[in-house]
């Protein structure tokens, strides 16, 4: 049996966590359980998510920040009603994030009649194609619709079309994961599933919290549980706010003091035959890589803070990447929840079911699956909408993913 | 040994390996609380395989069947 070296406790790095473990703290914990600890826990974090929000989504309005601090709070503090405000906040911030116009507002609420109707559909029948291959059977529908709407003439019908086929396939992965969740003992309520949608905390077309299964069980279940993850959220929304600044520091060192070139722009130098020097080549490609990392940070930090403050613990989508020591940890620790979707519905699957006798060869395909034909589908379906907007040979020129050689 | 013993001893081999604490209660989560991540799980449900004779590919696979040693414990009696 192998040993583990656990470092030694008296080190730099674990003098500094415990000066920062203040949700450890009686006094701190104590205090935020009374009303006013409360409100401050409010107050804090709905600064640091608007510090936040005004850079990542420049578009939100301070009240939608208000919004969704309010209905963190209110699912946190009357759990009795949890179903209801997660419902409630979540359909608020999706009819106020769409355009404002009466077409997208009705084709919004179509989805969400579709959303509910494909809930009652897998659970009374569990051999329904669509219960038992979800994913297959909505990437059918979305590239069924949109050929669909290629044979139709310009109007409202065509524009109707697009646009529910444009949010089947932004909410694809919750949709798949409510199905996934009908098989799970103790199903959620059909409120709380569709709560769950590109909820009022945040999300990409990644769901940040899985599926309504995945969010009940981190649900914090006693008071002193529910405080600590709280603060373990404001944290979160603090540091999202630090490597924001760091992100921004960092912009203006590469782009005002430096004058590095972005990668793009580099690489189109190098195919004309007019390279930049090498420096300024791996300069360019290490800011864009330490750019987009913070990027990815600050988001998934502010999703999961957030969603820590409505009294659910979710584990951060990055978490020290590179501690890391196999390419599969990285991935664990550096984008999470696109890590969990890939496994749940391509490498579990398929592990389940081919060769079950030659274990290597097993574990090859189903990590083929996932991080090959999963990792494209999903950035397909994210840009299938350059079919519609330029074509189909100028979407397949401009589709960036590399799979396709 | 019995079953659970066996079962434990495996688990806390792969908690060992991710160098996680390995003490943990029969009813606590291992793969929804992130102890354990999906290469675990896949080495876990290969193990249970061999040790009980469970056909996975027949059974509706949710995570929550093996989350914690009671949970493989009541997969494992159904079977």
């Amino acid at each position: 049996m192998s040993h583990t070296h656990f470092p030694p406790s008296n080190t730099f790095h674990h003098r500094m966590r415990g000066f920062f473990a203040i949700d450890e703290r009686e006094p701190v914990v104590a205090y935020c359980q009374t009303a006013a600890g409360k409100i401050a826990l409010c107050v804090a974090a709905g600064l640091a998510l608007q510090l936040v929000t005004l850079v990542v989504q420049p578009d939100h309005r301070w009240w939608q920040v208000v919004a969704i601090i309010l209905a963190a709070a209110g699912m946190a503090y009357l759990p009795k009603y949890r179903s209801a405000i997660l419902f409630a906040g979540t359909s608020f911030h999706s009819f106020t994030s769409l355009p404002p116009t009466v077409n997208a507002h009705v084709a919004l609420a179509t989805f969400m009649i579709f959303a509910w109707g494909t809930l009652v559909l897998v659970r009374r029948n569990k051999s329904h194609v669509y219960a038992r291959r979800p994913v297959i059977t909505l990437i059918f529908v979305v590239v069924g619709m949109f050929l669909i709407s290629q044979l139709l003439p310009a109007g409202m019908l065509r524009s109707g079309v697009l646009a529910l086929m444009w949010l089947i396939n932004t909410y694809i992965w919750f949709i798949a994961y409510a199905i996934v969740d009908q098989r799970s003992r103790h199903v959620s309520s059909d409120m709380f599933q569709l709560g769950t949608m590109q909820p009022f905390w945040g999300s990409t077309t990644t769901p940040f919290g899985k599926g309504a299964a995945f969010l009940r069980k981190t649900l914090s279940h006693t008071s002193l549980d529910l405080v600590i993850t709280q603060i373990k959220g404001i944290k979160l929304l603090v540091w999202a706010s630090i490597l924001l600044g760091l992100k921004l520091f960092l912009l203006w060192l590469t782009v005002e003091a430096l004058n590095l070139p972005p990668v793009e722009q580099a690489l189109a130098a190098y195919l004309r035959g007019e390279p930049y020097p090498i420096l300024i080549g791996w300069a360019a490609i290490s800011a864009e890589t330490a750019d987009f990392t913070l990027w990815l940070a600050v988001c998934g930090h502010a999703i999961v803070g957030t969603a820590r403050l409505a009294g659910f613990r979710l584990p951060r989508n990055m978490c020290r990447p590179l501690e890391a020591r196999t390419l599969a940890e990285f991935w664990n620790c550096y984008n999470f929840y696109f890590k969990e979707l890939m496994v749940d519905f391509f490498y579990i699957p398929t592990f389940l079911k081919t060769f079950r006798k030659y274990p290597r060869l097993r574990m090859f395909f189903s990590t083929f699956m996932a991080a090959g034909v999963g990792n494209f589908l999903y950035h397909f379906l994210q840009g299938i909408f350059l079919f519609e907007e330029i074509g189909f040979q100028g979407a397949l020129d401009r589709f960036h993913t590399s799979y396709l050689f | 040994m019995s079953d659970r013993e066996t079962l434990r001893v495996c688990i806390q081999g792969l908690l060992e390996k991710k160098r996680r604490p390995t003490e943990f209660s029969d009813s606590d989560s291992l793969f929804i609380s992130a102890k354990l991540d999906s290469f675990s799980m896949m080495k876990l449900i290969m193990e249970l395989e061999e040790m009980f004779g469970i056909d996975f590919s027949r059974v509706d696979f949710d995570v929550s069947l093996i989350d914690s040693i009671d949970d493989i414990v009541r997969l494992v009696d159904s079977n």
